[in-house]
């Protein structure tokens, strides 16, 4: 699903890669792990176009991820970014906002499907009306998840997503992403929910080898 | 009623006037002798030129000699408008440029032809005289719409990529900093409108009374020189974002870091 081929990116004139190969099959769960300065949300970065690598190729479904196909890349891809200040938007516009983005109109935004995800969310159905920056960390956390499953994506990157949540939903949410077949979920944390999840393949960015 | 002419006689006692702010500046040490003289002088010098340029210009009325004029002013604008930029000059220049003559070239040329319904368009009384009135209102405007777009965007660059991650075109995720920076950019002028002839008598109606026409006359002139400053305004302003884009962005959609003079000071 998503292939990371020789790649070499610099930072600053530091180097973060220097050919790095890395394949994440299709129904993968897996989990990104190491310190912070090794590279791990540039791994996002790179499959979502935000960097280009100096060399080597990143593959998405098959295809090199270049100047026209990273539009589609972004269109089938849910990313999950560490707490983002969105602005001034209540909860409600905000998913207002991201559903009206050309490329989502077909998909559901309705308020069942809303109401149904803040339920399992934990999330009370009055934090609709409040503004984004009034909420708490894992409120915020939860409110991106939220959206993420509601852009229907089959693969997801999650950049530190249970970090701010209590032990319950930790689980819970790790669980969500886990259990489905059909998903393709890269994940960056470092809570044990995914760590020692059996279904969880460890990629070790310290020792750029999977952890056995 | 024709205006009293100011002998050179007389301007010597306005200049005598500046004796004011000289012994007050060394009374109190201001050191503001020097930069304010300095200034002064300039200033006659370039009046006194410019005015028997604009002698010259209006006895010609030559259309050709006009609209180079006009481009000449336009130019020197864009330029020192662009120095108070935080972008690098070759990454804007012609955009603000090209926007900002085809938006003054615009409005002058409707206001000639169908509000004042000159025989002559290229008259050098209207269209020296509302170009200089339009460039100098609206160019502050467009440089801190442009300002605004860029940096906003920059300090807001996480949000920026989250937004295009959801699906959003590049055009999609920018337009909320667009519809911030144009307001911006409107702001004081439509402000300005609101007070006029309240708080300020504008320069335009302060010279259009005092060349000899009726205050009825200059209420006319002065609302369709506001809203021509508007207009012009918003086209300027929508123009160079829109042109400037195709440089500032990557072809990923991503702003380009190189665009700022100075990227950690944005």
């Amino acid at each position: 699903m998503i292939k990371y081929n020789k790649i070499k990116l610099d930072f600053d004139d530091r180097a973060i890669f220097n050919d790095f190969s890395l394949e994440i099959v299709k129904g993968e769960k897996v989990v990104l792990l190491g310190k912070s300065g090794l590279g791990k949300s540039s791994l996002f970065g790179l499959i979502l176009g935000f960097i280009q690598p100096k060399s080597g190729k990143v593959l998405f479904d098959g295809a090199p991820v270049d100047e026209h196909t990273i539009w589609h890349v972004r269109q089938n891809v849910a990313f999950v970014d560490q707490d983002v200040s969105i602005g001034d938007y209540k909860v409600s516009d905000w998913f207002s906002f991201v559903a009206g983005i050309k490329s989502n109109h077909s998909l559901n935004f309705g308020e069942e499907r809303v109401n149904e995800l803040m339920d399992f969310f934990e999330l009370s159905h009055d934090l609709l009306d409040k503004d984004i920056s009034a909420l708490s960390g894992g409120e915020r956390q939860r409110v991106a998840i939220i959206v993420s499953v509601l852009l229907s994506r089959r693969v997801f990157l999650l950049d530190e997503v249970t970090s701010a949540l209590d032990k319950n939903l930790k689980k819970k949410t790790a669980d969500f992403f886990i259990g489905r077949e059909d998903w393709t979920v890269v994940s960056i944390s470092h809570d044990a929910v995914w760590l020692d999840n059996p279904n969880v393949k460890v990629f070790d960015l310290e020792k750029k080898a999977w952890k056995q | 009623m024709e205006t009293i002419d100011i002998s050179v006689y007389s301007l010597l006692l306005v200049f005598l006037l500046l004796a004011v702010p000289v012994i007050l500046s060394w009374v109190y040490r201001l050191g503001l002798i020097k930069p304010l003289l300095t200034s002064a002088g300039r200033m006659t010098i370039q009046l006194v030129l410019i005015g028997i340029f604009l002698k010259y210009l209006f006895l010609w009325n030559n259309a050709l000699i006009n609209f180079l004029w006009l481009v000449v002013m336009i130019l020197v604008a864009v330029f020192s408008a662009i120095r108070g930029s935080s972008m690098k000059p070759g990454k804007i220049l012609v955009p603000v440029f090209v926007s900002f003559a085809f938006a003054t070239f615009a409005v002058i040329f409707y206001v000639n032809i169908f509000v004042i319904r000159l025989d002559h368009i290229f008259d050098a009384r209207y269209l020296i005289v509302l170009g200089g009135m339009l460039l100098g209102n609206s160019l502050r405007g467009n440089i801190v719409g442009i300002d605004t777009f860029y940096k906003s965007l920059w300090k807001d660059a996480k949000k920026y990529l989250y937004v295009l991650s959801l699906g959003a075109t590049c055009h999609e995720a920018a337009r909320p900093y667009m519809k911030e920076s144009i307001r911006l950019a409107l702001k004081p002028t439509i402000a300005s409108m609101a007070t006029i002839g309240i708080v300020a008598l504008p320069g335009m109606m302060t010279g259009v009374i005092l060349g000899g026409a009726s205050p009825e006359v200059a209420i006319k002139y002065q609302i369709m020189i506001m809203i021509s400053i508007v207009v012009s305004t918003i086209i300027s302003v929508l123009l160079t974002i829109l042109m400037t884009s195709r440089a500032c962005f990557t072809k990923y959609g991503i702003l380009r870091s190189d665009i700022f003079l100075n990227k950690n000071n944005v």
